[in-house]
């Protein structure tokens, strides 16, 4: 249980400091390369809206799984 | 008047009379009762709450104003999809605590639920006042939205004021009668409908412009490369500041799930599991808007350019010489904007007076038929207070809402700390959600007196956290709250607490 709240909340701060400064300056910040005629910067936060998704997806299925019933 | 503004209005208004239709049909006896009407009798699945939650949020801002961002400042409307992905995380946790206790104890609103967990009513009257101060500006602007834009469609045919009056009459009527099953049901509907229009306008004027979204990019990337890389610039096209930027997403996040009207949702949902359902799905609607910084972009260079940013669609669908059918379609999807705000809004925030305000905060005893009417008369009351402020005031509204929003995001250490933390009392609850929401609106109101460039919220919410936990440590501890908070995790309770769970 600790185990996979812990491992949520890493990837919110991970998630958090891509969406921001600094990682957001460092890493996905740039015109090039273009993803789907994106920009990198702008396709960059849709990326992590994606991710995100899949996470919490996962997140509650182990959750709800372990002391759904 | 023109046969095209014709063809205009027409769409838009069989666009009225339909959301008129749905909204007055959908309510099927639930209006009856406080909790059918403010809580829609805690049944709504999880299809009403996934639009509710996303309809309520993409508003006639995100329609127009978002558009006028990307046009305008370029990356730095990109932190509204910085917020989008963690946004609403939060409430996963907060929301099924907060539904447990609601549903042992018949809490309808969060205030109610502050308030008696910190066996403090007045906190219940300043959470009340906080909400009708930063709903009236919100809602004034969701009417200019929808005034602003018949008029611009018909060709100045439908002036302004009538444009507004004319959609708000609409909303008044569904919500009156419908409660919040009018609100699901319509906001279901205009929320299919604003994503199909968004993405088609989002791919066709890239097109028409340039020949395609990457061709589009490819021209900005050579003309205007400042508007593709964050922070991108002020209003005034300045650069902006990294910590402006960084600050405004993380207050974004603390702050969303704390909009009462979000909040309240809580207490809506048909069981705990459709809360976390709504929060893992929310990211998807943010799909949505994607497209709206293509418009934005799409309209930079654009000559004529429009008298505000905030116009740049219309002006582009008025200059462009398209189909009246389509400008029609859009004059819809921007009145669905702002309708699906707004309807939530008006229901919350009357909702919320008359609950906190009257009889939490005051202690007065409502019967039920008396607490409904009460409710109903202030929804036309807060209409007719926004759509006075939206006509009448000329001062900038913006700075209303944000010293509101400011104020809003205090709630949330109050909300954090009544649901996980025994220890917080009212006098530091109290406390922190004054001083919180006083720094905001220092620093909102002069922001050279800020000691780094932050979002001014975010000193408020320092505070806010620092002061509940001094002056509660200070204080005696509030009784009960040990149960309270064991209820809300769901433990001891009397019967079989995982049931909710299905």
């Amino acid at each position: 249980m600790r185990a996979l709240d812990v491992a949520f909340g890493l990837y919110a701060l991970v998630c958090l400091s891509a969406l921001t400064w600094p990682g957001y300056a460092w890493l996905g910040n740039r015109v090039a390369p273009r993803v789907l005629g994106l920009p990198l910067s702008l396709a960059w936060n849709v990326g992590w809206i994606a991710a995100t998704f899949v996470v919490l997806v996962v997140y509650h299925r182990l959750r709800t799984g372990r002391d759904g019933r | 008047m023109s046969a095209a503004s014709w063809i205009v209005v027409g769409v838009a208004v069989a666009y009225l009379a339909a959301c008129l239709v749905l909204g007055t049909w959908s309510s099927r006896g639930g209006e009856a009762t406080t909790v059918g009407y403010v809580a829609g009798d805690r049944s709504l699945g999880l299809l009403l709450l996934y639009f509710i939650t996303g309809a309520t949020i993409f508003s006639a801002f995100a329609f127009l104003g978002l558009p006028g961002w990307a046009y305008s400042r370029g990356a730095a409307a990109f932190y509204i999809l910085g917020y989008g992905a963690l946004g609403f995380v939060p409430f996963y946790f907060l929301g099924p605590r907060a539904a447990r206790v609601g549903k042992a104890r018949g809490y309808v609103t969060q205030a109610q639920m502050l308030a008696r967990r910190f066996a403090s009513p007045p906190l219940a009257a300043v959470m009340a006042l906080v909400s009708a101060v930063a709903f009236v500006p919100y809602l004034a602007l969701q009417m200019k939205g929808a005034g602003m834009v018949l008029s611009t469609m018909s060709g100045g045919a439908v002036p302004e004021a009538l444009g507004a009056a004319l959609v708000y009459g609409v909303v008044t009527l569904y919500v009156l009668k419908s409660g919040v099953l009018g609100v699901g049901w319509t906001n279901t509907f205009q929320g299919i409908f604003m994503i199909a229009l968004a993405w088609g306008l989002g791919l066709y004027l890239p097109t028409l412009r340039h020949g395609g979204v990457g061709a589009m990019f490819d021209h900005l990337a050579e003309a205007r490369p400042e508007l593709l890389t964050a922070p991108g610039l002020t209003s005034g096209g300045e650069p902006w500041h990294w910590g402006e930027y960084s600050s405004a997403i993380v207050v974004s996040i603390i702050g969303f799930s704390a909009w009462p009207h979000l909040f309240m949702k809580a207490f809506t949902a048909k069981s705990v599991d459709t809360i976390r359902r709504t929060v893992v799905l929310y990211p998807t609607f943010q799909v949505f808007l994607l497209p709206l910084f293509l418009i934005g972009f799409a309209g930079v260079g654009f000559e004529p350019p429009p008298e505000a940013p905030d116009r740049i669609l219309p002006h582009l669908l008025m200059e462009l010489d398209l189909s009246p059918w389509l400008v029609g379609l859009f004059c819809a999807g921007a009145l669905a904007a702002s309708m699906s705000s707004g309807d939530a809004m008006v229901h919350a925030v009357a909702s919320i007076t008359v609950r906190d305000g009257w009889v939490t905060a005051l202690s007065r005893r409502l019967t039920p038929e008396r607490e409904l009417a009460a409710i109903r008369a202030l929804v036309v009351v807060y209409m007719l207070a926004a759509y006075a402020v939206a006509v009448v005031y000329e001062g900038s509204l913006v700075f209303l809402l944000l010293t509101a929003y400011g104020a809003v995001v205090q709630f949330m250490p109050l909300l954090v700390a009544a649901l996980y933390w025994p220890r917080a009392t009212g006098p530091g609850a109290l406390a922190g959600l004054l001083g919180g929401a006083a720094l905001t609106t220092l620093f909102v109101a002069w922001p050279d007196l800020r000691p780094w460039p932050l979002h001014a919220g975010l000193y408020g919410v320092a505070l806010d956290v620092l002061l509940l936990v001094v002056v509660s440590r200070l204080t005696t501890p509030t009784p009960g709250a040990e149960a309270f908070v064991a209820e809300a995790a769901g433990r001891d309770a009397p019967s079989a607490p995982a049931a909710s769970a299905r």
